[in-house]
């Protein structure tokens, strides 16, 4: 101990009342303790908590299941006949999302499938307060999602001089100009083959016909 | 009644099945002794088993298998920012036979489950399990890996999963918190105890016999 005290390095002080010291200092400062349960954490807006679908936005284009590292989007969707809204119009289809699920005891959190999605259906949200008793329940299917989906920050503002962003500027953007030049005079069948007579018929080879090979890629 | 301890009502160690096989036969799987609560805990009525229960949730001596990333969170979460010593969360519990909860955080590799079961099956009865992190959940990224245990919860059973890779320190408290939750809402029974084992706990023969590892000697300048 009396070693210790004549160290080359002590000036003197007893080890107790620097220690003493350091301890009144500490007192005098104010705790930096989070109170989790009672205060809620403030978490930076790209946090990386849970993945929330906007479900009207999603195609079911499976983009999002495909590129997924884990494999950890289920998606199931049929197809949908719209009938043509027009008389002898085309009927349409389109998809009908039947079943969104992230498994997030698979899920990394990369943000892989967020990052591919077109049409902006998945969205980061800071939420973390979803650990469950059973496995199984981490399988949050898309009504669980969406419910997620209010807890999405809004994007981050742009920088000051930047261009508006597309989608803003798409609805603020007139129309497209219609087309106020008169309208062409209706062409008649004899025109073309006047001016640019067809060539010679023995040059021009024979339309192929389907008992005949397909032509050499030279011709 | 009230005499009975909270944290150790059974100790596996205590023999409820007859004889252990000698020391020589080594390599034989042995049957561990099935755990049991007191004859007070059976008896007891519903106060005293709240103030138990009460007792247990708010000392839970935790006891970290950090095998990953993300032990780095739950150090995160012991430390002073997050602290969960606020909520009756003991950390640095002397090993084990001392703790009641294990916190699996990381990475469980099949090389690693032995291990992982045998530091389970040392920690008294009443115990508790939070799987912290997609690794240990199921596999996580490397559910299609050789080596990787999918999910701790095939060796030792979960009672809490916590989400995320890795999950943030609060994502631990809330587990913990889910916990003390459960923890207030059971009844011990040894039925109920017991039935986490599938019926039975088979140990090898070597686990149980080894003897305490000396303590390494000074080497000799």
């Amino acid at each position: 101990m009396t070693e210790e005290a004549k160290k080359p390095g002590a000036i003197g002080i007893p080890g107790i009342l620097k220690g003493l010291a350091t301890t009144a200092r500490t007192m005098a400062k104010p705790t930096h303790t989070a109170e989790y349960p009672h205060a809620q954490p403030h978490l930076p807006p790209r946090s990386r908590g849970v993945i929330a679908l906007l479900e009207e936005n999603c195609t079911s284009c499976m983009l999002c299941a495909r590129e997924c590292p884990d494999w950890c989007i289920y998606i199931d969707s049929h197809k949908e006949t719209i009938p043509a809204t027009t008389p002898g119009g085309r009927e349409r289809q389109r998809n009908v999302l039947d079943r969104f699920a992230i498994d997030f005891s698979l899920c990394m959190y990369c943000g892989i499938c967020i990052e591919v999605c077109p049409f902006d259906a998945l969205h980061w949200s800071p939420e973390f307060e979803y650990s469950e008793l059973d496995i199984r329940d981490l399988l949050h299917e898309k009504d669980r999602l969406g419910q997620w989906m209010p807890t999405v920050p809004p994007p981050s503002a742009l920088d000051e001089h930047s261009a508006e962003a597309a989608e803003i500027g798409a609805t603020t953007r007139p129309g497209r100009l219609v087309r106020t030049t008169p309208a062409r005079p209706a062409p008649t069948r004899a025109t073309p083959s006047g001016q640019e007579p067809p060539p010679a018929s023995g040059q021009e080879p024979p339309p192929p016909t389907a008992s005949e090979p397909a032509p050499e890629p030279g011709e | 009644m009230t005499t009975t301890q909270p944290t150790q009502p059974t100790q596996p160690t205590q023999p409820t099945q007859p004889t252990q096989p000698a020391p020589g036969s080594t390599s034989r799987p042995t049957p561990l002794p099935m755990p049991r609560v007191g004859p007070a805990t059976d008896l007891a009525p519903q106060p005293i088993r709240v103030v138990l229960n009460w007792g247990r949730r708010y000392s839970l001596w935790v006891f970290n298998f950090g095998l990953a990333c993300c032990a780095i969170e739950f150090i995160a979460a012991s430390m002073a920012r997050h602290d969960f010593i606020r909520l009756g969360v003991i950390p640095f519990a002397p090993g084990p036979r001392q703790a009641d909860l294990m916190v699996v955080s990381g990475t469980v590799t099949d090389k690693m489950a032995p291990a992982v079961r045998r530091l389970y099956d040392q920690m008294p009865e009443p115990k508790y399990v939070i799987s912290f992190g997609a690794c240990s959940n199921s596999g996580g990224p490397y559910w299609d890996s050789y080596s990787v245990t999918k999910g701790v919860d095939t060796i030792i059973p979960v009672d809490v999963y916590v989400p995320g890779c890795p999950p943030r320190p609060e994502s631990l408290l809330q587990g913990i918190l889910k916990l003390q939750e459960k923890i207030a809402a059971e009844t011990l029974t040894t039925k109920g105890i017991r039935a986490k084992y599938a019926g039975h706990r088979i140990a090898s023969a070597a686990e149980v016999n080894r003897p305490l590892v000396p303590p390494p000697t000074k080497a000799a300048p």
